[in-house]
């Protein structure tokens, strides 16, 4: 059985049967989908069912097409109706639960269906817990073992709430694999993410993803972009050289005349970089590109403050909307190089954002820029 | 309104339905010019919603959490998000924070009407939507919007009302009695009270 997830079914391989898996959820991220794909992913193959316990059947089945994915079609797909019970609606579903807050209807509808099924995905063991207190949590104790003793793979969605942290302590330890999906916090959610927290059947190390939500088509991993700005001959080409393990500039006399695009992979990330031409006939891409970076590195020359306006203004355009920046001091090895509280004071820059000194094209400081960026963006 | 600051969550008690729509309506008058509005329902459909406003001239987007559960294939649009039901918190947070990107990356300040806590005490207990409110108080600081969460007080026991206001950074109540009407806005830097006469609309 596969997760159908773009990177993780290269990363984590087959799901062995028994297992239990938790997509562990931002509740600002929208992470429900996850176990959505995985189902269909598995449904030509498998028998599956989905248990609901905030939106009512039609509404799951409505969802799922959304996405492309007709479950109707498919006699391999049932639903555990664990919501028109708490609404006091009947259902037609083949695995009904009355009365949701009663833990041990639930329980004895979920033997059943490991018996009968190969894959149980449950939206959400958050619900359970909210509607029928934290017991819920050593009743999924009992689920893993039902999908163990009956060859089943069973999947949590659980939306991380701000719960006591022995909740979430227990959520993590509770299956044999986490993934976490998770959020860019700035000030708003920027970009959204997911990685493998813990998979106890293969070895693997901790990798982030970035994704989108396409529809139809579901979680699709992409590349998120930095940008590289600042004035004519401060450096950027050379930064993004420097970083990159591959990159490609398109020049012509001398200074770039196309993006500068580069590509490197650092702490689980893999990031696209792109390095904008200085010259002021340019500057109308600038606040396009803007809009779709995560973030963006300043590179300003040290020994020439009468560049600093300049830069300021590129600034400006690129994080119009108040995207992350750090500021790039390079040329610092130079003996004229203005020192951080000297650029900070000439930029009228706040003290929170970092200023880096570095040399481009000794490739020193270069990572420490880049690192900052992303501590920026990851809360780290 | 334009006293309370941005990155505020304030409470609106009101158990008057006109008094309600009088203060949305200022509110919505208010974010007219470089300011985006979210505006999340809990009773009329998307539609009904944005055809009140329309003659606003306001950038409205509006998070419906009532028409799927009638109609389950109702697609969205660029201007509604639309949640399968109330009980789906999760649901509700990520289209508030899709919105929140959206504004954010033009540059807009942003207002958020909560149109109404208590229809979603009706579908789910007072710990699950503190928590839920927690991180969206939390939420609408970091992105230095503004937001009003609507209480139906006949519609909220006096308990969870207690619980509610603890996350909030201001309340603002308003009654109708005598023909008149009585609001009264207390945050930590400003404590008004004030008297309209009832045709006196916001």
């Amino acid at each position: 059985m596969r997760l159908g997830i773009p990177v993780l079914d290269e990363v984590l391989g087959e799901i062995p049967i028994g297992k239990s898996l938790t997509y562990y959820i931002d509740p600002e991220v929208e992470g429900d989908i996850f176990a959505m794909q995985t189902l269909f992913s598995n449904l030509n193959k498998h028998k599956c069912v989905f248990m609901t316990t905030s939106m009512n059947p039609s509404s799951v089945r409505a969802k799922f097409k959304e996405y492309g994915w007709d479950v109707e079609e498919s006699e391999n797909f049932s639903i555990i109706d664990a919501y028109s019970g708490y609404v006091g609606d009947t259902s037609d579903e083949r695995y009904f639960v009355t009365d949701p807050s009663n833990l041990k209807e639930i329980d004895q509808v979920i033997l059943k269906s490991t018996e009968e099924n190969d894959l149980i995905v449950i939206d959400s063991l958050s619900t359970l817990i909210d509607m029928c207190g934290e017991v819920a949590l050593d009743y999924a104790e009992k689920w893993n073992k039902y999908a163990k003793i009956n060859d089943s793979v069973i999947i949590y969605n659980f939306v991380a709430w701000p719960y006591e942290e022995n909740v979430s302590e227990k959520i993590k330890s509770l299956s044999n694999a986490v993934i976490e999906v998770g959020g860019i916090h700035h000030r708003v959610i920027l970009g959204q993410y997911y990685g493998v927290v813990k998979i106890d059947w293969k070895d693997t190390e901790r990798k982030l993803i970035l994704f989108k939500i396409v529809k139809p088509g579901g979680v699709k991993a992409y590349i998120p972009k930095i940008l590289v700005t600042g004035p004519y001959n401060a450096g950027k080409s050379t930064f993004v050289h420097a970083i990159s393990t591959r990159a490609v500039s398109v020049d012509r006399l001398g200074t770039t005349v196309a993006l500068d695009h580069g590509h490197v992979e650092y702490k689980g990330f893999s990031i696209d970089v792109f390095g904008t031409p200085g010259q002021e006939r340019f500057d109308p891409i600038l606040k396009l590109l803007g809009g779709e970076a995560l973030g963006v590195i300043l590179i300003v020359d040290s020994t020439k403050p009468e560049d600093f306006p300049r830069a300021k203004h590129m600034l400006e355009m690129t994080a119009k909307s108040g995207l992350p920046y750090v500021v790039a001091a390079n040329k610092k090895d130079l003996p004229s190089a203005l020192n951080v509280d000297e650029i900070r004071k000439k930029m009228a820059l706040p003290d929170e954002i970092p200023i880096i000194p570095c040399s481009a094209l000794k490739k020193e400081g270069v990572y420490e820029v880049l690192e900052a960026l992303l501590n920026l963006l990851t809360g780290g | 309104m334009e006293s309370i600051e941005y990155g505020s969550n304030i409470i609106v008690i009101t158990s008057s339905i006109s008094a309600k729509a009088s203060f949305i309506r200022k509110i919505i008058a208010e974010a007219e010019g470089n300011t985006g509005s979210i505006y999340v329902t809990t009773r009329d459909t998307a539609e009904e919603v944005l055809d009140k406003y329309k003659n606003n001239n306001v950038e409205l987007r509006v998070i419906d959490c009532v028409s799927r559960l009638a109609i389950p294939d109702l697609a969205d649009s660029e201007s509604i998000r639309r949640i399968s039901s109330p009980i789906d918190l999760a649901g509700i947070s990520t289209a508030i924070n899709k919105f929140l990107e959206e504004y954010f990356r033009k540059g807009k300040k942003v207002i958020l009407i909560f149109d109404s806590l208590s229809n979603l005490l009706i579908y789910s207990n007072i710990k699950r939507i503190l928590r839920f409110l927690h991180v969206l108080t939390i939420r609408i600081k970091m992105a230095k919007a503004k937001a009003f969460y609507i209480v139906d007080k006949e519609a909220c026991d006096e308990k969870s009302l207690i619980m509610l206001k603890q996350l909030f950074n201001g309340v603002i109540e308003i009654k109708e009695e005598d023909n008149k009407r009585i609001v009264k806005l207390i945050t930590p830097n400003i404590r008004k009270e004030w008297e309209e006469p009832l045709k006196n609309m916001f």
